[in-house]
């Protein structure tokens, strides 16, 4: 090679095909693609580890003398699973052969559906969770008698006067609806609190996603 | 991203970007993302450019860090991606339609590919006319040091070519 490496650079880059730019656009339909394949496969992960966690749970509930709880978080995480799974077709029949903005757009839209519907289903969900613990260890063996029975009596030694409620300790009664209707009512928070703890950094990037194709457009 | 800022902030440069996005690529789809990525880096971190060095610098630093990203998440994601120590013959294999219709131009590409990441970006910026200082600055390095890496970088290239 007689050329300095200099001389070969300069004379190569005056032929008029080596400094064309790419266009840009093409990058959008790429991220957004990969955006929502990401969120797809999350989502997909996160439905089986539900389902994975609610049969554990059931085996280990009959183990430890729990069934009760067992079957009832059994349930409705499989209730939980199903309509999930049901929002999750609707997602893949999202229109692909659209710009990339609409497509977004169109995934934004499926999101806020999605949250919608699991923030209601949440303001149930934790009560009925914390329903089954308490049913799961109240009906709990011990010693011959329910856990829960066992208790009361020994509530009714120490305080023979206690009003009682369906032969529950009133105050016991009190505590238990109040933690229901807290959970009931932050559920949607606590709901978002968990959505944004695992998909927060998807939401993040979609969003920018979407600001930066609409600075383009205008 | 505004045409105007592309025009103006971005298009002026965009001869130094394809040559860096080039030089750590292996194929057309490849250097039209780093080209893309880069291109976009440097729209969103136009806020934080504080005119401490030219605008310039501010480009090239941003085109490098961008590509030496995406190379080393390429890197991790697929091992077979090019690195410096991939034979030749595999990165052929790559460049058909990656190449320019200049010869030595791609051979002279071909063997800085060859070479590791901090090297290709030394000589590109050398070739570019860059003084030691700026090249310094860009890379994050002092000047003496950079004369030194460009006189062996030369040597090597030079070796590659005749070999």
């Amino acid at each position: 090679m007689d050329k300095s490496i200099e001389n070969i650079w300069k004379e190569g880059f005056l032929k008029s095909d080596a400094l064309i730019a790419p266009k840009l656009n093409n990058l959008y339909t790429r991220k957004s693609i990969h955006i929502i394949d990401k969120f797809k496969r999350m989502f997909k992960i996160n439905l089986i580890a539900i389902v994975a966690f609610s049969f554990i749970f059931l085996i280990v509930s009959f183990l430890v003398g729990i069934p009760i709880m067992g079957i009832i978080f059994f349930v409705t995480l499989t209730v939980l699973v199903i309509i999930n799974k049901r929002l999750l077709n609707g997602l893949e029949r999202l229109d692909k052969g659209v710009n990339c903005y609409e497509y977004l757009k169109a995934f934004n839209q499926w999101i806020k559906m999605q949250v919608s519907v699991n923030r209601r289903m949440s303001t149930f969900l934790y009560p009925i969770i914390f329903v089954s613990m308490i049913l799961g260890f109240w009906f709990k063996d011990a010693k011959g008698l329910p856990l829960g029975e066992r208790l009361v009596h020994k509530i009714l030694l120490s305080f023979p006067d206690i009003y009682l409620i369906f032969g529950i300790p009133l105050i016991g009664f009190v505590i238990v609806v109040f933690i229901l209707v807290l959970l009931a009512f932050f559920g949607g928070r606590i709901y978002q609190w968990d959505l944004n703890l695992i998909y927060g950094r998807v939401f993040k990037k979609l969003e920018e996603l979407m600001a930066d194709i609409e600075s383009l457009n205008n | 991203m505004s045409s105007d800022f592309y025009n103006t902030s971005i298009l002026p440069f965009a001869g130094i970007i394809i040559k860096l996005c080039r030089a750590y690529t292996n194929s057309q789809e490849d250097f039209e993302d780093y080209y893309q990525e880069v291109c976009l880096q440097i729209w969103r971190s136009k806020e934080n450019f504080r005119g401490d060095s030219e605008w310039s610098t501010w480009v090239y630093r941003i085109s490098l860090n961008v590509c030496l990203t995406l190379l080393k998440k390429k890197k991790n994601n697929n091992q077979h991606f090019v690195s410096d120590s991939l034979p030749a013959e595999e990165i052929e294999e790559t460049e058909n339609n990656h190449a320019f219709s200049d010869e030595p131009l791609n051979l002279l590409y071909d063997a800085i590919r060859k070479l590791s990441e901090i090297d290709r970006a030394v000589i590109m910026l050398y070739l570019e006319e860059k003084s030691y200082q700026k090249i310094a600055d860009i890379i994050g390095t002092n000047a003496n040091n950079i004369g030194v890496r460009v006189n062996r970088i030369k040597v090597k290239l030079k070796k590659a070519l005749d070999g």
